[in-house]
């Protein structure tokens, strides 16, 4: 599970997740995830290359954005794959944390 | 080579179905060696490592899907995680077995075997879905994702512990 950060125009924070986010996975990037969620106010996690996302992966998402979140800072999830998305969605995660294919809807989500 | 996929469209073509249906006809091709069809794994979170090497050789053994084989991995995650954080409560050296077993050619089933005290994942009442992010618990939707990834979902108990029964069900094998 590899893990990149790029500061974006606009003060957003993409964090790119690249692997399989099954414990293994969540264990490899939990602690960089907590990190930049510290002093993210907004979050752009590129899921475009996560394979896989498990509940141990789930973790790994949901304690950084409540993180941004109860700091007032804003997270949206970009381009989970059909599973991933499906397993998002069954978690109820989608309801609270926005979900976008595009980058731009994304963005603005964040603006 | 990706596992070959199912169309209806192939139902309809004048191909020949191999005469007798056995996980063995679902093979794509010769293999040196196949998967134990039992994992036995401790009661510690980093022996859940092992199981994913395990489901991808059962996967390809019989040419499971790509989004079959993520739903394998998903629910035996979610299912191991819960008997060790939970039935085991953290205790260290307990057993827990999966086995894995083709039911026809239309299902693969796991059943996951522990010690553990009764608990029945499929009458438990799934978490409640948060109102807010900052609601929003880790955990506490495994249950959910099992019920909706898995085909089929049993639990039995036994004398001292828990059988979970976790069927996904296969496409009609690859026709050749």
């Amino acid at each position: 599970m590899q893990i990149t950060t790029e500061e974006m125009p606009g003060g957003i924070t993409r964090v790119a997740l690249d692997g399989r986010m099954d414990i293994a996975g969540a264990a490899a990037i939990d602690l960089k995830m907590n990190i930049i969620a510290g002093s993210a106010k907004k979050l752009l996690i590129d899921l475009q290359k996560v394979e896989f996302l498990g509940s141990m992966g789930l973790r790994s998402i949901v304690i950084p954005a409540r993180a941004v979140s109860s700091r007032g800072g804003k997270v949206v999830l970009f381009a989970p794959n059909e599973m991933v998305e499906s397993v998002l969605k069954t978690a109820g995660i989608d309801t609270l944390i926005p979900v976008r294919h595009d980058l731009d809807a994304a963005i603005a989500v964040l603006g | 080579m990706p596992p070959l996929r199912y169309s209806g469209k192939l139902a309809a073509a004048p191909v020949t179905m191999p005469a007798t249906l056995t996980p063995e006809n679902r093979m794509t091709g010769p293999h040196p060696s196949w998967p134990e069809p039992r994992l036995t794994l401790q009661s510690q979170l980093e022996d859940l490592t092992l199981v994913w090497p395990w489901v991808e050789a059962l996967a390809a053994r019989y040419s499971v899907p790509a989004e079959t084989q993520f739903a394998i991995q998903l629910c035996l995650e979610e299912a191991l995680s819960n008997v060790i954080r939970h039935g085991y409560r953290g205790q260290a050296n307990q057993s827990i077995t999966v086995e894995c077993a083709p039911s026809g050619v239309a299902e693969l089933v796991f059943t996951v075997e522990d010690h553990a005290p009764p608990f029945d994942p499929v009458a438990a009442a799934p978490a409640a879905t948060p109102a807010s992010i900052q609601e929003l618990e880790p955990g506490g939707q495994g249950i959910r994702l099992m019920r909706k990834f898995a085909s089929r979902l049993t639990w039995q108990p036994l004398p001292h512990g828990n059988r979970l029964i976790l069927a996904f069900a296969l496409p009609p094998p690859a026709i050749s």
